[in-house]
């Protein structure tokens, strides 16, 4: 039997230790060993049955339970003060064959492959890249497990991609503590695999576009994610090149996403018309003078195994890189300037963001390589159509001078997401993002509440619709805030919730973050005939 | 007096230079997680110590020892330390004894 050791605690803490929040305890489960003789298959049956118990223990205490991965997120959105599980050493993978593909599937089966929920996404990669596979993007790095990306919509700046729930086919979730609680989701438009492959598994199958989609991103809510199969693609490398270009020019390919006559003059390459993979700016807000914004572009090229011959292991130059993801990048412009974090901010107004012209070519995984722990940090992102862009990063930018912190901005570009509650809701969704280090109340600063609470009216008076990162720091009790960014959406994604959760589950499976963003308790019934 | 200056000039220096910590790290590699609240370079890593002092034996050959402690039987990191200390006690034991204070981290089981 797969073993679960419970730990007593007081509390518990993010990575990037935004909290500590209080907690009482901690569970871990563990897969069967090897020694055990039982079959991968039989391991992710044993550890579901685990897992449905660890459910009904604390539904008969009136608990709340909440499984979480790598603890990457910055809001409470992966907290519960209960039981928090954690699940990243339920880590099996599994090979999806041609005669277990449904009948009507459009999927190659090579393509897909069944993720159990506590692998990350550098194992993942590996364990892809193996098989001549690939995942189609990622964060900027690469320690979240699978279930955490795609529970809190993690994206890249793919912007012809999406986010990592995007290439989601299917979905394990156990949603209480009985056998018929097992449940396997995909779309009915779009059917992955044949019945019989989750009979195996004892999964009831719910075929039904909607329930899967607002499932896709389930805030950690639509019950224990168990198991996930994502569809990939053949191998593929990276070309990386950052360089400083023209405000005007860098805001102008934001706004339209046009690189139809583009070219970004990067050396030895002709790009010219080239759609990039990627695109990234960033941004100090402090110094108004500075004439040209950093500017991340990939473009995707054709994988051959020797390309290490040609342009180096990548490995070693990302460990050289300023501009991995934005906090790390903030922390290196940081180290050159006073440490007294009013006197920095006074000092990031002369500061320019450095120049860093170099060529790196490397697979996915190794472009969005490792992130250390860079300190105590703090992020807002908020989601905009990318025609609004240039206006949302000026205003943002505005309000940050007049009400500073210490962080610096950065926007990626994401593809519409089908998922009910993806943030990347528009047909390209901008995420102008602020990372920085966080800060005390002895340095006389407006608070982060206040701060994002500010960034949530400045849109607001200005008319720009907006979504906000589900993992990021906002003023998540901000009256109506949900309900203004998603509408309609969020009566379908209750209902869905309510057809997968029977009430005393959605109890289970609700937390402070839910409660806090109204999308917690059931929907009325009159509500619940909506279409 | 001068004299007494340059040795202890001369002993701060070899202590010094002799404390130091070399990290090793596999790129590819899935580390083992663990849920701390380290806010250090291994915040998210479970981390082993090992700080002992290995004893050179005639039946022991070359000089290894072995890693039980890690669930997947492959390494991740290993982060080696030299101190003065350990510098000293191999000095004046000949080489006999030696202080290992080495951090590793496993590769995550089942990742491979």
């Amino acid at each position: 039997m797969a073993t679960t050791k419970i730990d007593n605690r007081t509390r518990w803490n993010t990575l990037h230790k935004n909290g500590p929040f209080p907690l009482k305890k901690f569970l871990t489960t563990e897969l069967e060993k090897p020694t055990s003789g039982l079959s991968d298959f039989e391991k992710y049956k044993d550890v579901a049955i685990e897992i449905r118990k660890l459910i009904q223990q604390a539904a008969n205490k009136n608990e709340c339970f909440r499984a979480i991965g790598s603890k990457w997120s910055m809001s409470n959105i992966a907290h519960c003060q209960d039981r928090m599980h954690y699940n990243v050493f339920m880590n099996l993978k599994f090979n999806i064959f041609e005669g277990e593909i449904h009948q009507n599937s459009a999927y190659k089966h090579s393509n897909l492959f069944w993720f159990q929920c506590g692998n990350q996404i550098k194992e993942i990669s590996r364990y892809l890249e193996q098989r001549g596979k690939s995942l189609k993007t990622t964060g900027a790095s690469n320690g979240q497990t699978i279930a955490g990306c795609i529970s809190t919509g993690v994206h890249g700046s793919t912007f012809d991609v999406g986010s990592v729930q995007d290439y989601v086919v299917g979905l394990n979730i156990i949603t209480g503590p009985n056998s018929n609680d097992n449940v396997y989701i995909e779309r009915k438009s779009k059917p992955a695999l044949r019945d019989d492959y989750f009979q195996k598994l004892d999964a009831r199958i719910i075929r039904d576009d909607d329930i899967f989609n607002a499932a896709l991103v389930g805030l950690g809510s639509m019950g224990f994610i168990h198991g996930i199969v994502i569809e990939t693609e053949d191998l593929f490398l990276l070309h990386r090149y950052v360089k400083k270009v023209p405000k005007t020019e860098a805001l102008k390919l934001a706004d339209t996403l046009d690189f139809s006559n583009y070219d970004p003059k990067i050396p030895n390459f002709d790009y010219t018309g080239v759609r990039p993979f990627h695109y990234k700016i960033f941004m100090n807000p402090y110094n108004k003078n500075e004439s040209k914004y950093a500017v991340e572009f990939i473009y995707k090229m054709p994988y051959y195994e020797d390309y290490k011959a040609d342009f180096g292991n990548p490995i070693p130059f990302q460990k050289q890189f300023i501009y991995l993801d934005l906090i790390y990048l903030f922390i290196k412009i940081a180290e050159k300037l006073p440490k007294i974090i009013p006197t920095l901010i006074k000092a990031l107004k002369t500061s320019i963001l450095p120049m860093e012209e170099k060529t790196t070519v490397g697979k996915l995984s190794e472009i969005f390589w490792d992130a250390g722990f860079q300190g105590k940090a703090f992020a807002c992102s908020f989601g905009v159509d990318h025609k609004n862009s240039s206006k949302t990063l000026e205003l943002l930018a505005k309000l940050t001078r007049e009400h500073p912190v210490p962080g610096i901005f950065a926007m990626r570009f994401v593809k519409k997401s089908k998922a009910t509650l993806a943030f990347s809701k528009f047909p390209f969704t901008c995420m102008v993002e602020i990372d920085g280090i966080q800060w005390s109340d002895k340095d006389k600063l407006i608070s982060l509440k206040n701060y994002s609470t500010k960034m949530i009216e400045v849109l607001k008076n200005n008319n720009i619709p907006f979504t906000i990162h589900w993992g990021k720091n906002a003023n998540w009790e901000f009256p109506g805030l949900v309900k203004h960014m998603f509408g309609i959406k969020v009566k379908k994604w209750k209902k869905s919730r309510n057809s997968l959760l029977s009430i005393p589950m959605q109890d289970v499976f609700t937390n402070n973050f839910l409660n806090s963003t109204k999308l917690s308790g059931p929907l009325p019934l009159e509500d619940n005939l909506i279409a | 007096m001068r004299f007494i200056n340059i040795v202890v000039c001369f002993c701060l220096m070899v202590a010094l230079s002799s404390c130091y910590s070399v990290r090793f790290q596999v790129e590819q590699g899935q580390w083992e997680p663990a849920d701390t609240e380290r806010e250090d370079a291994y915040s998210g890593y479970n981390v082993y110590t090992l700080d002992t002092i290995v004893t050179r034996k005639i039946t022991t050959g070359a000089h290894y020892f072995n890693i039980s402690k890690c669930p997947s039987q492959a390494l991740h990191t290993v982060e080696y330390r030299s101190t003065f200390g350990g510098v000293l006690l191999n000095a004046i034991t000949f080489g006999r004894k030696k202080k290992v204070k080495i951090k590793y981290v496993c590769i995550k089981e089942n990742s491979m």
